[in-house]
C-alpha cells in the first residue's frame, strides 16, 4: 500500500482552507441572530472534519485543538450551552488560531500560542472537555504513511452470474455516473495557458503564410485548425475561470473585524459574487481589495456618534461589488463615509511640492493622482490597520501591472467610491492594433470603447487644441505620434488617418493613429525592465508575422492630460 | 470483475484516501458522495458491491443513509467510517443495517481487513 504524503498534506491545506472559511460564514451568521441550529451543525462539522484529516497526517497540535473545539460545539449543539457573546468571540479566536496552524501544520508542529489562548478562553467560557462526557482524543500509534504490509487482492467474487449482468446493466448505463472531477495543480493549468498562447501566435502565422497559398484544399485545413486552436483556447481559459466569491468570502470576517477594532458600525454588502476572473488574476487582487476595504473603515466610515451627528444612520455601508463590463470586470468598494477632505490633500499637496500652488481645487482625476502619490498620506497618526495610508498607491501599481486602472469618485460627507478595472484574464487579451509610423502597437480592448474615422467635421480645436466632438461631447485628443514621441504627421490633404476612443472610468479621450490594422488576440508577455521609464507600456506581445509589438497601457495616457 | 463500491465522506481528503487504499486493493470506485441523501441517490442508481459511509455529513448524516439504503436492499454491504469516540454512534449504525466499521485516521490495513468481513 502507498499513499503519497505530499499529496495529502497539500490536500489537507486545501480542504481545511475551505473549511475555514465555512467556519468564519456561519459564525458571522450566528453572530447577526437568527435560528442558530444550521450554523452550529457547520462549524461542528467543518471542525470535525479538519479534526480527521489532521489526525490522519498526524498533526497532533491541530487535531488536538480541533477535538477540544468540537466538544465545545457538540454541547452548543445539544443546546447545553449557550452561545454567549464571550463563547462567540472565543470561537472566532479558535477559528483565527486554527487558520495559522493549518497553514503552518507538521507533524512536529506544537500548539501555538494563539491557539493555547483560545483554549483557555473557551474554557473560561463553556468549561473544559475533561468535564463533560465527550470522548477523550486518541491518535493511532502507527503513521498513516508509513504502513507496508503486502497488498492483498480483495477477494471478492460476484456470487451469481445474473447478478454480475444486473450491476454491470446499472453502472454502463450512460448517464448513470455521476460527474467526476480532477484536482490539478495551478502551475499545470499555467503551462497549458503558455503554451496554448504560443500556439495562438503560430496559428496566426500559419495563416499568413497559407493566405496566399492557390491550394483550396490547405486553406481549408488551415482554417479548421485555427478554429479548433480558437476553441481550445476559449476551453482553457474557461478552466482558468473562477467566482470572485472565492476571495471575497473571507472578507466578511476581516470588515467585522476591523470595524470592531474601530468602533464602528458597518454594514457590509457583497454584490456580483458569481463574477468569474482568471484565476491567476484574482490571487493578485485579493491584498488591494484589502487595502480599499480598511481604508473605508478606518479613514472612510465615521464611529456611530459622529455619524448621528451629522444626520447618517449610526451604521455605515460598506458595498464591495464586482461587475462584467465588456471585455473588463470593474471591482468596486464604496462606503457612505465622510469622503476624502479635499483641502487637506491639496494643502498637503502644495507642501510636499506635488501640485503647483496656483491650483486652488482638485477634482476626482487630480485628487486620486496626488493620494496614489507613494507616501502620500493625510493620516498623521499610524494605525494599526491601515497603516500610513500606503493602501492607493499599492492599488494603483498592481491594477496596473495587471493591465488595468483605479479611478475614484468622492463627495464631501457622502463618501467614497474607488473602482478597479482589470481584464478578465492576464495571458491573453483581446486588442486593437494600431499603426504609427512604421511601428505597430496593440491597444487592449478593456479600455477601448469604440473607433472612427479622423473627419474635419469631428476635430475641431479649441484654445489651438484639438478636441474631438462626439454625439454633443467634447473629448481631449491626443496624437499617438506625440505619445510615442514620433515625428507628426504629414498634415497633407488626404492622409488618411483614424480615431481611437479610449475610456478609464468616466473619462473618455480621443486617440489619433495613423491606421487601425484590427483586432487580434495577444498574448501578453510581461517586461520587468524600467519600469517608470516604460509607464506608458504595460508588456509586449508578438504579431502574427513574427514582429514584436508593445502593448499600451491605456489607462496611463490619461495621467498626462 | 474488479468488485465496485461507492465513496460517501463530504471531505475530499478522506474520499481520496478511502479511494486510493481500495483501488490499490484491486476495487473500482465507481461513485462518491458527499452528502447522507447523495449516497442514498447514487447507490440506487449504482448498486456498488460495497459502501463506504461517514457518519458525520451534512444533508442527512451517514446513520439515516445507512437506514435509508437497507430498507432500499436489505444485502447492501455498508463499511462505516467513523472518527475517535463515536463507539456510540458506531453501534446506533449497524443497528440501522451496516456490516461493520473502521475507524478515523485510517489505517490501511485494518480498511482492507473491514472489507474482507463486510464482503465475506
Amino acid at each position: 500500500m502507498k499513499l503519497d504524503p505530499q499529496r495529502y498534506a497539500e490536500l489537507f491545506r486545501t480542504e481545511s482552507r475551505e473549511q475555514l472559511s465555512a467556519i468564519n460564514r456561519a459564525l458571522l451568521l450566528l453572530e447577526e441572530g437568527g435560528d442558530p441550529s444550521e450554523p452550529v451543525s457547520v462549524v461542528f462539522r467543518a471542525v470535525h472534519t479538519i479534526k480527521g484529516m489532521s489526525a490522519t497526517m498526524g498533526y497532533h497540535a491541530v487535531a488536538e485543538f480541533s477535538h477540544e473545539l468540537e466538544s465545545v460545539l457538540d454541547r452548543v449543539r445539544r443546546g447545553d450551552q449557550t452561545l454567549a457573546p464571550d463563547l462567540m468571540d472565543a470561537l472566532f479566536a479558535s477559528a483565527d488560531a486554527l487558520e495559522t496552524a493549518v497553514d503552518d501544520a507538521s507533524e512536529q508542529a506544537a500548539q501555538t500560542p494563539a491557539m493555547i489562548a483560545a483554549l483557555q478562553r473557551l474554557r473560561d467560557v463553556a468549561g473544559g472537555s475533561a468535564t463533560s462526557e465527550f470522548p477523550a482524543m486518541q491518535m493511532p500509534e502507527g503513521g498513516v504513511f508509513d504502513e507496508s504490509p503486502a497488498p492483498r487482492r480483495a477477494g471478492h467474487e460476484p456470487r451469481t452470474t445474473l447478478e454480475l449482468v444486473a450491476a454491470a446493466d446499472e453502472v454502463t448505463r450512460p448517464g448513470a455516473r455521476p460527474t467526476r472531477h480532477v484536482r490539478v495543480d495551478l502551475g499545470r493549468l499555467d503551462a497549458l495557458m503558455n503554451l496554448i498562447g504560443e500556439l495562438v501566435i503560430t496559428r496566426g502565422r500559419l495563416l499568413q503564410l497559407t493566405a496566399t497559398s492557390p491550394d483550396p484544399a490547405l486553406d481549408e485545413a488551415m482554417q479548421m485548425a485555427a478554429r479548433l486552436v480558437s476553441d481550445l483556447q476559449a476551453e482553457i481559459m474557461t478552466m482558468r475561470m473562477v467566482p470572485v466569491w472565492q476571495v471575497f468570502d473571507r472578507f466578511p470576517r476581516l470588515v467585522r473585524d476591523a470595524a470592531r477594532q474601530q468602533g464602528k458600525d458597518v454594514h457590509f454588502v457583497v454584490e456580483g459574487k458569481e463574477i468569474e476572473l482568471d484565476r491567476s488574476l484574482l490571487d493578485e487582487i485579493g491584498e488591494p481589495i484589502v487595502h480599499l476595504l480598511r481604508n473605508s473603515i478606518g479613514h472612510g466610515i465615521e464611529t456611530p456618534e459622529v455619524r448621528e451627528a451629522a444626520g447618517k444612520p449610526r451604521e455605515g455601508r460598506l458595498v464591495l461589488s464586482a461587475a462584467r463590463d465588456r471585455a473588463a470586470v470593474l471591482i468596486r468598494v464604496s462606503d457612505d463615509g465622510r469622503g476624502i477632505d479635499r483641502d487637506r490633500v491639496l494643502e498637503r499637496a502644495h507642501r510636499l511640492g506635488l501640485v503647483d500652488e496656483s491650483v486652488k481645487e482638485l477634482d476626482d482625476a487630480a485628487l486620486f493622482k496626488v493620494i496614489a502619490t507613494p507616501g502620500f498620506s493625510t493620516v498623521e497618526t499610524v494605525s494599526d490597520l491601515s497603516g500610513r495610508g500606503v493602501g492607493i498607491d499599492a492599488v494603483q501599481a498592481k491594477a496596473r501591472a495587471l493591465g488595468g486602472s483605479v479611478e475614484l469618485i468622492t463627495m464631501r460627507g457622502e463618501g467614497t467610491t474607488i473602482t478597479v478595472r482589470l481584464p478578465v484574464t492576464l495571458a491573453i487579451v483581446r486588442a486593437l492594433l494600431a499603426r504609427s509610423g512604421v511601428e505597430r502597437y496593440a491597444l487592449p480592448l478593456t479600455h477601448v470603447r469604440e473607433t472612427l474615422e479622423y473627419d474635419r467635421d469631428v476635430v475641431q480645436f479649441v484654445k489651438g487644441k484639438p478636441v474631438l466632438v462626439l454625439r454633443d461631447e467634447v473629448l481631449p485628443l491626443l496624437d499617438l505620434r506625440d505619445v510615442v514621441r514620433q515625428r507628426p504627421a504629414d498634415d497633407t490633404p488626404g492622409a488618411h488617418r483614424e480615431i481611437v476612443v479610449i475610456e478609464r472610468g468616466a473619462r473618455r479621450s480621443g486617440l489619433v493613429v495613423d491606421e487601425l490594422i484590427g483586432q487580434q488576440d495577444i498574448v501578453v508577455k510581461q517586461f520587468d525592465a524600467a519600469r517608470d521609464a516604460l509607464a506608458l507600456f504595460s508588456g509586449a506581445t508578438i504579431l502574427s508575422d513574427g514582429a514584436p509589438a508593445l502593448i499600451m497601457d491605456v489607462g496611463s495616457l490619461f495621467e498626462g492630460s | 470483475m474488479a468488485p465496485t463500491v461507492l465513496i460517501c465522506d463530504d471531505a475530499i481528503f478522506m474520499r481520496t484516501m478511502v479511494s486510493d487504499i481500495l483501488q490499490q486493493a484491486g476495487f473500482e470506485v465507481v461513485g462518491e458522495a458527499e452528502t447522507g441523501a447523495q449516497a442514498v441517490e447514487r447507490y440506487k442508481q449504482l448498486r456498488p458491491d460495497l459502501v463506504t459511509m461517514d457518519i458525520v455529513m451534512p444533508d442527512m448524516g451517514g446513520i439515516d443513509a445507512v437506514r435509508e439504503i437497507t430498507k432500499f436492499d436489505p444485502d447492501a454491504k455498508v463499511l462505516m467510517c467513523s472518527a475517535m469516540g463515536q463507539q456510540a454512534l458506531v453501534v446506533e449504525a449497524i443497528q440501522a443495517g451496516a456490516k461493520d466499521f473502521v475507524v478515523k485516521p485510517f489505517q490501511p490495513s485494518r480498511v482492507l481487513e473491514a472489507v474482507q468481513r463486510v464482503l465475506g
